[in-house]
């Protein structure tokens, strides 16, 4: 393992301790066990809280993303591991301000169990939540069986688009809706060219062959759909493009916002090498691409490799896609 | 004991389980260890040493007094069973909430609310060889029993029973379940702790 760190059992802890140091403005530490991350002006009268939750290893996915227009608290697990029901619950009362709280993350199942413990434990001081999964990776599972599918890098969209509706003082179920659309409407596939390494566990999570690349596979290195030898980025682009318009055709006039993702070590200039085709194609299509967003937003510690995210609008979901927002890793 | 199911009897089963649940975790530990990660025990000690320190600080209120117990049991992390079992006091919570005093004869209502919420976490079903269904043979066992001290004679011969029952029957659930025919003979982990847990009430 070659990794700047100092003891792996603190790995996390320091992360955070060095966020709230770098934008003290934006996050707030909390939490018995230190494990919550909250917006300094949080709770805020009026406002539907939002709160999300999971591993480490993913930033600026999961607690990069509190701020104005944005998120309100985070409850931060170990490395690839779902933070605990306490940090949950704490981080939706850090985030109540009596207008209720959505709980928006990813549908991973120890997360879920999580989550409802703690909307339970809430519930008896008369805390209202809500909770919507963000299940966009299409190679996880067919549409047919949606509510099996992972949420990855489409939670970006998830988290901006609710962000932006709950700083309109909407109520609690207005937002839980158009959180539920823009989960609805992200779809997203990977494609992995070598594995990360958990600290703790020192070695990498899978092995990939020097020439190899995998389409499909998950932010933890879950499988994916195909495995083979590494492509040209247009070919690869090609045929992640395929898999997510099987899943979302997409037709002359419709208006998509894309993410072309790093998944950690892949370099800015390989993500405009890609989105290019992407854009491409797309515009043979007649569609019209809307705040396009390139860089690393949602990783998998070192993983090189990408994932490609259409978040399809109607005129509500790209009004707030525009709103403004304000964290260190997103700003409109 | 008293005649109602209160704070005090919560308080007490508390103080009984410290002194008798300690030796069973190594016994625990070693039959989860054969068939899954061997956390078991550890689990059981860490949310009782929680519960411990609950203990003089529970409400009077039953239900926010149960809470307080299944959230000893969410503070112990990565557990199934911990999960579990909290996720059914919780249920228990929210049936008795808001009195002090919750007559023995319900208690096979809280089991059953208890059991609902347990197999809907863990989508876990009846007939899994799972604590389930030593839960649901302790439900029917204490149907109709008004005094704690019958319920609790009765609960432990339902376990027993419930565990000659399913020697035989392969696990369904969990990491046991890929040990098949080799599985076949063992007790479920989770239902004997469920008996160490109720022979404490003793």
């Amino acid at each position: 393992m070659k990794k700047i760190l100092n003891r792996t059992e603190d790995y996390v802890m320091e992360m955070l301790e060095g966020l709230c140091a770098a934008h003290p403005a934006y996050f707030k530490r909390s939490g018995a066990q230190g494990r919550v991350l909250v917006r300094p002006e949080a709770p805020i009268a009026g406002k539907v809280g939002i709160v999300t939750g999971g591993g480490s290893g993913h930033l600026p996915i999961f607690t990069g993303y509190l701020g104005p227009g944005l998120l309100d608290a985070c409850a931060i697990g170990e490395v690839f591991a779902s933070p605990g029901v306490e940090p949950m619950a704490e981080a939706i009362r850090a985030a109540n301000s009596g207008a209720g709280v959505l709980r928006l993350y990813g549908n991973y199942g120890g997360d879920i169990m999580n989550f409802d413990m703690a909307g339970e434990t809430v519930e008896f001081e008369d805390i209202r939540t809500t909770t919507v999964l963000v299940a966009d990776d299409v190679a996880s599972a067919s549409l047919a069986e949606r509510e099996k599918r992972r949420g990855v890098a489409g939670m970006v969209y998830c988290f901006k688009i609710a962000g932006a509706k709950a700083a309109t003082m909407a109520s609690l179920e207005e937002v839980t809706a158009v959180a539920q659309k823009a989960a609805d409407n992200c779809h997203t596939v990977g494609v992995a060219l070598t594995p990360c390494t958990v600290p703790t566990a020192g070695r990498p999570t899978f092995t990939i062959g020097e020439t190899e690349m995998e389409i499909g596979m998950g932010i933890h290195g879950e499988p994916g759909v195909r495995r083979g030898p590494l492509r040209p980025a247009d070919e690869i682009t090609e045929e992640m493009l395929k898999l997510l318009l099987a899943d979302v055709p997409l037709n002359s006039g419709d208006r998509v916002s894309v993410l072309v993702n790093s998944l950690g070590a892949t370099p800015l200039e390989e993500l405009y090498i890609c989105y290019r085709y992407v854009a491409r194609v797309l515009s043979a299509l007649g569609v019209n691409i809307v705040a396009p967003l390139i860089g690393r937003y949602a990783t998998s510690m070192e993983m090189t490799g990408m994932s490609l995210t259409f978040c399809k609008l109607d005129a509500e979901l790209e009004a707030l896609l525009l709103a403004p927002c304000d964290c260190p890793f997103l700003r409109v | 004991m008293t005649t109602m199911l209160t704070s005090n009897s919560i308080r007490w089963a508390i103080g009984s389980l410290k002194e008798k649940m300690d030796g069973a975790a190594s016994e625990l530990n070693e039959l989860d260890g054969a068939l899954g990660d061997g956390d078991l025990g550890v689990t059981l000690s860490q949310g009782f040493r929680h519960l411990q320190e609950d203990a003089p600080n529970l409400p009077d209120d039953v239900g926010m007094a149960l809470l307080k117990c299944a959230q000893a049991f969410t503070r112990v992390t990565a557990s199934t069973y911990g999960t579990l079992l909290a996720t059914g006091m919780m249920a228990a919570a929210k049936a008795t909430r808001g009195r002090n005093a919750v007559p023995w004869t319900e208690i096979p209502q809280l089991l059953s609310a208890a059991l609902k919420a347990m197999s809907d976490r863990g989508k876990g079903q009846l007939g899994d060889k799972t604590v389930l269904d030593a839960l649901d043979a302790v439900r029917m066992a204490t149907e109709g029993l008004d005094e704690p001290a019958a319920q609790v004679k009765a609960s432990i011969h339902a376990v027993d029973q419930t565990m000659a029952d399913f020697r035989g029957h392969p696990f369904r659930r969990g990491r046991a379940r890929i040990f098949g025919d080799k599985g076949l003979e063992l007790d479920d982990p989770g239902m004997l702790a469920l008996k160490r847990i109720i022979e404490s009430l003793v």
